[in-house]
C-alpha cells in the first residue's frame, strides 16, 4: 500500500512539475464557467435553484478533454522514454504501478471535479444566496461524477498502456469516452435492441439518475465494473512485456 | 539448490529468450560469486541487456532459470529486486523531477525510513559526486550527471548486487574514467555485473569477463585466461627507420621478409606509426619465446631495435576473434585476415617507394 501511494504521489506531483496541471485546471474552469453561465442563455435562463447544468457540462468536459489529456502519458510516456524499466525494476509489483498511476491521475481529475464544488458553495451558501438549493441532488451528483471520473480515468489508463505514443493514446481515449457519452443521444434516434444496448453502456444515461438525486445500485456497479475491468486489463497489458 | 554455496550471488542456467522468431538468448549459463566484478561483453544485440532484464525480473526467460542472491526470479521477483541495484541502459530517469526528489522517491519505494534515507543520501551524494546538482531538474543535466544519478539510485539501498547496463555509454572520456573509478570503488565490497562493449574499461574495472555473441556465451573466465584462449602471444617490435652505422635503412618489405622467415612467427602486421620508425606486430605460439631470436635477427641485419615487447594477445583481438567467428564461418574464411593482408600490401609498396626516393 505504501508503494502504491509513493507511485501515486510521484505521479500526482509530476503533473504540477510540468505546466500540464495548471493548464488543465485553469482551462477546465474557464470552460466550465463559460458553459454554465453563457451557453444558451446559461444558468439564468433556467430560473431555478438547481445545479443540474453543472452535472451535464462537467462530465462532457471530462470525457472530451481532461481525462484524455491527463491519462495519455501515464504508461505510454514511461514506455517510450524507458523509465518504465527503472520503475518496474524497483521492488514494486506490477499491480502497485498500475494502481499508483491510476490514483495519481484520478487525484488530478478529482481536483477538477471537486473544484467545481465552488459553484454551489459560492452561489447558494456564501457569499451569495441565490435561493434555497436542495443539497440532495448536488451530493448524489458529485458521487456520480466521482464514479464517472474513476471509470473514465481507468479507460484512459488502459488505452495508454496499450500504446507507446501519447498522441495516439489521447485520440483513442477521446474517441472512446466520447462514444460512451454520446451513445445515449444516438440511442434516442434508434429503436430496438441496438438502442437498448447503447442506452445501457451510455455514461450519460447512467449519470441522469445521479443528477436527479437518485443513487441506483445498478449505476454504481456499472461504473465500478468498468473501472475494475480496465484496471485488470491494464495490469495484464503491463505484464505482457515479460513474455513478449 | 540449497546445497549451492551462498557465495554464488548470480546463477544463470540455460537462459533462453525468444522474441517472436528471433532467438535473443540461447542457453546462457554463468555464475557470479560474491565480491566479483564481472564484465559482461559483447557486440550490440548479443543479448547483454536481455540477460540483465531477466536477472532484474523485468522480463521472463522463455526457458531456463536464474537465481539472484539465492532466490529464483520466477518465485519472488520482489526479493530479487530488493537485493539488486540496477542501472538500465542510457539511465532513463524522470526528467521533470529534481535529483533530490527522484532519489527520495526511490528511497520511499525501497522502503528506507527517513533516518536511513538521510544517511544513504549523504553516502550516495559523496560517492557519485551529486552535491552540485541535487536541486536541479534531471532534464537539465548532462549525460554524465544523469548516469551518476542513475548510479546513485542503484546504490541508494546499499545493495549486495549491482547490475549496470552500459554505464559508460554516451560519456566523454573524463566522465568515463570517473564512472569506472566509482565502479572500482564500489566493487571492492560488492558483486558487480557490468555490461559494455568497451574493452579497455573491462580491463580497468574487472578481473573476470563473460563474452556473449549472438545470444551465446563464447568465453567466460579471468581476463588472462580469456586472452590466452586463442593460444597466441603478441610481440611488438619497433625498428628505427634510419639504418645503423653506415648500413641502409630497412624497408618494411625487408623486415617482413626476414620476420616471416623466422620459425614460430605466424602473422606479421604493420602498426600505425610516425615516419621515423617501423612498428610491427607479430603473433607467435603461446609456448615459445621468440624475443631472443628477434634480437639476434636485428643484430644480424643491422636494424636499430627501439622496442621489443611480448604479451598475451590483446583482449580486443580476442573479442573480435570470438564474436566474429560466426560471421567468418558463414563466409568460409576470416574476413579480418583478408583485410589485413590488403592493407599490408598497400603500406608496403608506399614504404618501398619512399625508401627508394631517399636512396636516390
Amino acid at each position: 500500500m505504501d508503494k502504491i501511494l509513493s507511485v501515486a504521489k510521484r505521479e500526482f506531483r509530476s503533473y504540477f512539475d510540468s505546466p500540464l496541471a495548471y493548464v488543465v485546471i485553469c482551462l477546465s474552469f474557464f470552460g466550465l464557467g463559460l458553459m454554465f453561465f453563457m451557453f444558451r442563455g446559461g444558468y439564468w435562463q433556467i430560473d431555478r435553484a438547481t445545479m443540474q447544468p453543472l452535472f451535464e457540462f462537467v462530465p462532457a468536459g471530462l470525457a472530451m478533454l481532461v481525462v484524455p489529456v491527463v491519462t495519455m502519458r501515464l504508461m505510454a510516456e514511461e514506455r517510450r522514454s524507458g523509465t518504465l524499466e527503472m520503475l518496474i525494476t524497483l521492488p514494486v509489483k506490477d499491480s502497485d504501478v498500475i494502481l499508483g498511476k491510476y490514483l495519481g491521475a484520478l487525484g488530478l481529475v478529482s481536483v477538477v471535479v471537486l473544484g467545481s464544488l465552488t459553484y454551489p458553495i459560492f452561489m447558494f451558501q456564501f457569499p451569495w444566496s441565490l435561493g434555497p438549493l436542495d443539497m440532495g441532488p448536488v451530493l448524489s451528483g458529485y458521487i456520480g461524477l466521482l464514479l464517472y471520473a474513476g471509470a473514465s480515468v481507468a479507460v484512459g489508463l488502459l488505452v495508454s498502456s496499450l500504446t507507446d505514443s501519447q498522441s495516439i493514446s489521447f485520440f483513442i481515449t477521446f474517441f472512446v469516452l466520447g462514444a460512451f457519452w454520446f451513445s445515449g443521444a444516438i440511442a434516442d434516434q434508434l429503436s430496438g435492441g441496438v438502442a437498448a444496448v447503447l442506452h445501457y453502456i451510455s455514461f450519460q444515461t447512467r449519470m441522469n439518475g445521479f443528477m436527479r438525486g437518485l443513487i441506483d445500485t445498478r449505476d454504481v456497479v456499472f461504473f465500478l465494473s468498468i473501472t475494475v475491468l480496465c484496471l485488470v486489463s491494464s495490469f495484464r497489458a503491463l505484464e505482457r512485456r515479460k513474455w513478449a | 539448490m540449497g546445497l549451492m554455496s551462498t557465495d554464488v550471488m548470480i546463477h544463470a542456467s540455460d537462459l533462453s529468450k525468444r522474441f517472436g522468431a528471433v532467438r535473443a538468448l540461447d542457453k546462457v549459463s554463468f555464475e557470479v560469486k560474491r565480491g566479483e566484478v564481472v564484465g559482461f561483453l559483447g557486440p550490440n544485440g548479443a543479448g547483454k541487456s536481455t540477460t540483465m532484464r531477466i536477472l532484474t525480473c523485468f522480463i521472463a526467460p522463455s526457458s531456463g532459470t536464474a537465481l539472484v542472491n539465492g532466490v529464483d526470479v520466477f518465485d519472488d521477483p520482489l526479493a530479487v529486486r530488493k537485493a539488486i541495484g540496477y542501472l538500465p541502459q542510457r539511465a532513463p530517469l524522470y526528467t521533470d523531477m529534481s535529483v533530490r526528489d527522484y532519489l527520495s522517491f526511490v528511497g520511499e519505494i525501497r522502503g528506507l525510513g527517513p533516518d536511513k534515507f538521510k544517511s544513504a543520501l549523504t553516502r550516495v551524494i559523496e560517492v557519485c559526486g551529486l552535491a552540485q546538482v541535487l536541486q536541479k531538474d534531471i532534464g537539465t543535466l548532462s549525460h554524465g550527471y544523469r548516469q551518476r544519478v542513475g548510479l546513485g539510485q542503484a546504490l541508494l539501498h546499499d545493495p549486495e548486487i549491482l547490475i549496470l547496463d552500459e554505464p559508460t555509454a554516451d560519456l566523454d572520456p573524463n566522465e568515463k574514467a570517473e564512472v569506472i573509478r566509482y565502479i572500482q570503488d564500489i566493487g571492492k565490497d560488492r558483486t558487480v555485473l557490468l555490461s559494455t562493449h568497451n574493452l579497455s574499461e573491462v580491463e580497468q574495472a574487472c578481473a573476470r569477463a563473460i563474452i556473449v555473441s549472438k545470444g551465446r556465451v563464447v568465453a567466460d573466465g579471468q581476463l588472462d585466461e580469456i586472452r590466452a584462449k586463442t593460444g597466441a602471444v603478441r610481440y611488438t617490435l619497433t625498428v628505427d627507420e634510419k639504418g645503423a652505422a653506415g648500413r641502409a635503412a630497412p624497408s618494411f618489405a625487408e623486415l617482413e621478409g626476414a620476420l616471416v622467415g623466422l620459425t614460430g612467427v605466424r602473422k606479421v602486421r604493420e602498426l600505425p606509426n610516425d615516419e621515423s620508425a617501423h612498428r610491427v606486430e607479430l603473433s607467435g605460439s603461446k609456448d615459445g619465446d621468440l624475443r631472443a631470436e628477434l634480437f639476434r635477427l636485428a643484430v644480424d641485419k643491422g636494424w636499430t631495435l627501439l622496442e621489443l615487447h611480448r604479451d598475451a594477445q590483446s583482449l580486443d583481438a580476442v573479442f573480435r576473434d570470438l564474436t566474429r567467428s560466426d560471421e567468418a564461418l558463414d563466409r568460409g574464411r576470416t574476413l579480418e585476415q583478408d583485410d589485413d593482408e590488403d592493407e599490408d600490401e598497400g603500406t608496403d609498396s608506399d614504404d618501398a617507394d619512399q625508401d627508394e626516393e631517399k636512396k636516390g
